[in-house]
C-alpha cells in the first residue's frame, strides 16, 4: 500500500495561487523529497499534507485513508516538522518529549517506551534536564526531530530539516533521518540543500511556481538532464520551466 | 479526557509564570498589608481628639463649653491665660494638638443674649488624606454638640413652658426607605451608604479580572505563535475543539484565582479603609430586613454573572488572539475587550441605567459585560430576572464566540490570520 498518495492538489491564497494540479505518491519506508526554491510550494504541500492547510482542491491520502474524511485518525499516524518550529520555552527537554509523547501515545506503556526513543534519537543526555530555553539552535532541531519520530509515524513530514543549522549538527540530523527510514519509517522532506537531498532520499519532486515538474530518483533525473549533480538538474528544470510560462 | 487533561496542565504551567504569579502575590500583600495598616488608622479615630484651649473668659460659661467638649471625646488642655492667641498657637503646634480653640474674654457675659458668640478654632492641618480630614470632622461634631447645648439651654430659659425639641424641630421626619417590596423605618443615607461601602470595591475586581482573563488567553495564543509551537500542536492527535477549550479553561482557572485573591485582598483593604464596616445592631436588622445583605442565593448568581463575564472576555480573546502574530501584539489587539469593559464600568461606577435614555440604555446593554457590573446593584434591588436574563445573554455571546473560534481553530485560518500592531510605526 502506498504510504502517501497525493492527487491535483492545489491552493489558492485568495488572488494568489501557491499550488497546482500537484500530483505524486510515496512508498511505504521510501524517502521522498520536494525541492524548489523559496515560495516554489514546498511548505505549502507539505502543510497541506500535515493538516494545517486546507486544499482548494485535490485529495491526500495517507496508507488509503482520505485526509479530509479521515482527519482525526490520520493526525495519528503522522507527525509534522514545521521549518520554523520550538518547544516550550518553560519546559525541559525531557518534560518537552513527556508531553508530546503524551498526545500521541494510548496509555502510560506507549507514552514511556515513546520517551524513551526520543531520548535516544536527539542524544542530549543531561541536558534534557535543562529548560529549552537554554538550548541552542542545534540542540532545539534534534530534540524536535527526536519528538517527530519517536512514535514510529507511518509518515513524517519534515520542512527543511537542516535549517539554520551548522554542518555538524546538520549531519547528525541527516544520519538521524536516514537510520529511521532503514527502519522503515516513511518520509516526506523538502529542503533546497541539494546535497542533503541527494544524500538523504530515494526519490526527488522539483516544484517551482506551485507546478511539480519532475518526480525521479537523483540517478535518473541527472541522466535525463545530463547534468553531474542535482543541483544542475535543478537549475534545468527551472529554467525550462520559466521558459513555458 | 486524558489528552484533554495534558493539554489543561500544560497550558496552566505556560500561564502560571513568575510575571503572572508575583503581581498576583504582591497585590495580595499590598492589600492586606494596607488594610491592616489602614485598620490601625481607623482606630485611633476612636481615640480623643487632642486640642488646646486658651480660656480668655474664665466663666461657668466657659468651663460649660468645654466639659460639653470633653463629654464629646475631646481632650482639653488648658493654655495658661497669660499667654496671647500668637503664642498659644506656637504652643498647640509643639505640643502637636489638633486645634487650638479661643473663647474670647465675654463668652460667658454675653451668653444668651441675642448676638451669636464667636469662639476661634485654628486647625493645624498635617495633610489631606482622609484620616486626617475626620479629625477636623470630629472635632466640628463636638462643636456643633456644644452649640445643640448651649442653644437648648437659651430656649429653655426663655421658652419655659415650650419643649426645646418641639421650637427647634417642629416638623418631625419619619424617615421610611423602601426598596422593592420590604421597607424599614431608617433613612436612606445610611442605608445608602451602607451599601456602596459594601460594593464599592466590587466594579474595580470586575474590571481587573475581565481585563486580566482577556490578556491571559490572546497571551497564551500569542506565545504558541511567537515561540513557534502552535504548527506542531495543531498536527498532534487532539482535536482542534480540547486545544480551544484547554486554553480557555487553564485561563478561566487562574482568572478564578485571581479573582478570589483581588476580592479577598480588596475587601481587606476596604475593611480597613471604612473601619470593618461596623454597624449597630438597629442598623444591621434593618439591611436584614430590607434584604439588602447578599444571601448564598445572591454570591452565587454574583459568582454566575462573574464567570459567564470571564467567559465572553475568554471566547472573544481567544478570537482576538488568532490574529496575535506575537506577544507584543497582544495588547493592541485586546484593546477592543478593554473598550468593552471600560465603557459600563465608568458608566455604572457614576451613574443609574435606569435613568439613561432608551437608545443609550440599550446600547449599554447590548455590550455583554454591562450585566456583570449591573448584577450586583440589581442583586440589592431584588432584580434576579434581570440577572438571570444578563447570565443568560452572556452566554449567547459566550456560545456565539466559541463557535467562532472553533470555526477559526479548525480551518487554516488559525495559521493564515495575522494582525500584528507592533510592527506598525507611526513615525
Amino acid at each position: 500500500m502506498l504510504a502517501l498518495q497525493v492527487k491535483d492538489l492545489s491552493k489558492d491564497y485568495g488572488r494568489i495561487k501557491a499550488l497546482f494540479d500537484v500530483s505524486f505518491d510515496v512508498e511505504e519506508g521510501e524517502i521522498f523529497a520536494l525541492i524548489g526554491p523559496n515560495g516554489a510550494g514546498k511548505s505549502t504541500t507539505l502543510k497541506i499534507i500535515a493538516g494545517l492547510l486546507s486544499p482548494t482542491s485535490g485529495s491526500v491520502a495517507i496508507k488509503g485513508r482520505d485526509l479530509r474524511r479521515e482527519s482525526a485518525e490520520i493526525r495519528k499516524m503522522i507527525t509534522y516538522l514545521p521549518e520554523d518550529s520550538g518547544a516550550y520555552k518553560n519546559l525541559s527537554g525531557m518534560e518537552y518529549l513527556r508531553f508530546m509523547s503524551a498526545l500521541y501515545a494510548d496509555d502510560r506503556t506507549e507514552e514511556n517506551s515513546f520517551v524513551q526513543k526520543g531520548v535516544e534519537i536527539c542524544g542530549l543526555g543531561a541536558r534534557l534536564a535543562e529548560k529549552t530555553s537554554t538550548y541552542s539552535k542545534g540542540m532545539v532541531r534534534k530534540l524536535l526531530l527526536a519528538r517527530t519520530i519517536m512514535s514510529d509515524p507511518a509518515l513524517a513530514i519534515l520542512d527543511e530539516p537542516t535549517s539554520g543549522l551548522d554542518v555538524i549538527n546538520a549531519m547528525e540530523i541527516r544520519k538521524i533521518i536516514k537510520r529511521m527510514a532503514k527502519d522503515g519509517m516513511t518520509v516526506l522532506l523538502s529542503s533546497h540543500n541539494m546535497l542533503e537531498i541527494e544524500f538523504l532520499s530515494d526519490r526527488v519532486g522539483i516544484i517551482n511556481s506551485g507546478w511539480l515538474h519532475e518526480i525521479g530518483t537523483a540517478a535518473s533525473l541527472k541522466e535525463k538532464y545530463k547534468a553531474e549533480n542535482l543541483e544542475e538538474v535543478f537549475e534545468a528544470v527551472v529554467t525550462q520551466s520559466e521558459e513555458k510560462n | 479526557m486524558r489528552k484533554f487533561l495534558i493539554l489543561l496542565k500544560k497550558e496552566v504551567r505556560e500561564l502560571l509564570t513568575m510575571q503572572v504569579i508575583l503581581p498576583l502575590l504582591i497585590t495580595a500583600i499590598l492589600f492586606f498589608a494596607l488594610g491592616n495598616i489602614l485598620s490601625k488608622e481607623q482606630e485611633k479615630t476612636t481615640l480623643p481628639i487632642k486640642v488646646a484651649v486658651l480660656d480668655q473668659d474664665q466663666t461657668p460659661q466657659s468651663a460649660s463649653f468645654q466639659s460639653v467638649l470633653q463629654h464629646s471625646n475631646v481632650e482639653i488642655e488648658q493654655v495658661q491665660i497669660s499667654n496671647d492667641e500668637k503664642t498659644a498657637l506656637e504652643l498647640t503646634k509643639n505640643e502637636n494638638k489638633t486645634a487650638l480653640i479661643v473663647v474670647p474674654a465675654g463668652f460667658g457675659r454675653s451668653i444668651g443674649t441675642d448676638q451669636p458668640q464667636e469662639v476661634k478654632v485654628y486647625t493645624l492641618v498635617k495633610g489631606f488624606s482622609v484620616f486626617s480630614g475626620q479629625s477636623y470632622g470630629r472635632l466640628m461634631t463636638a462643636i456643633s454638640n456644644v452649640n445643640e447645648i448651649f442653644s437648648q439651654n437659651i430656649l429653655t430659659s426663655r421658652l419655659p413652658n415650650l419643649s426645646s425639641d418641639q421650637a427647634k424641630n417642629p416638623i418631625k421626619i419619619d424617615e421610611f426607605t423602601v426598596v422593592g417590596t420590604k421597607q424599614a423605618n431608617l433613612s436612606p443615607n445610611i442605608i445608602m451608604g451602607f451599601v456602596s461601602q459594601q460594593t464599592s470595591f466590587i466594579p474595580i475586581i470586575l474590571f481587573i479580572v475581565i481585563i486580566f482573563s482577556s490578556q491571559m488567553i490572546a497571551t497564551a495564543i500569542a506565545n504558541e505563535k511567537e515561540n513557534k509551537t502552535l504548527e506542531t500542536l495543531l498536527t498532534t492527535p487532539v482535536s482542534r475543539n480540547a486545544i480551544v477549550v484547554s486554553k480557555m479553561a487553564a485561563a478561566g482557572l487562574i482568572a478564578l484565582i485571581a479573582s478570589l485573591v483581588y476580592i479577598l485582598s480588596f475587601r481587606s483593604y476596604m475593611n480597613g479603609l471604612t473601619g470593618g464596616m461596623k454597624m449597630t445592631a438597629d442598623i444591621s436588622q434593618v439591611i436584614t430586613d430590607l434584604g439588602l445583605k447578599f444571601t448564598p442565593e445572591s454570591y452565587l448568581l454574583m459568582g454566575l454573572s462573574l464567570f459567564a463575564g470571564i467567559l465572553v472576555a475568554l471566547s472573544i480573546s481567544l478570537i482576538l488572539g488568532a490574529f496575535a502574530e506575537d506577544v507584543k501584539s497582544v495588547a493592541g489587539l485586546t484593546a477592543p475587550i478593554m473598550v468593552m469593559v471600560m465603557i459600563p464600568y465608568f458608566l455604572t461606577l457614576f451613574l443609574d441605567i435606569n435613568t439613561f435614555s432608551p437608545t443609550l440604555r440599550n446600547l449599554t446593554l447590548a455590550i455583554p459585560f454591562s450585566h456583570v457590573f449591573l448584577a450586583a446593584p440589581n442583586l440589592f434591588m431584588h432584580n434576579y430576572f434581570a440577572v438571570v436574563i444578563g447570565i443568560i445573554y452572556q452566554l449567547i455571546w459566550f456560545a456565539l464566540a466559541v463557535y467562532i473560534a472553533t470555526r477559526i481553530f479548525s480551518t487554516d485560518k488559525i495559521v493564515t490570520l495575522k494582525l500584528n500592531f507592533s510592527r506598525k510605526k507611526l513615525f
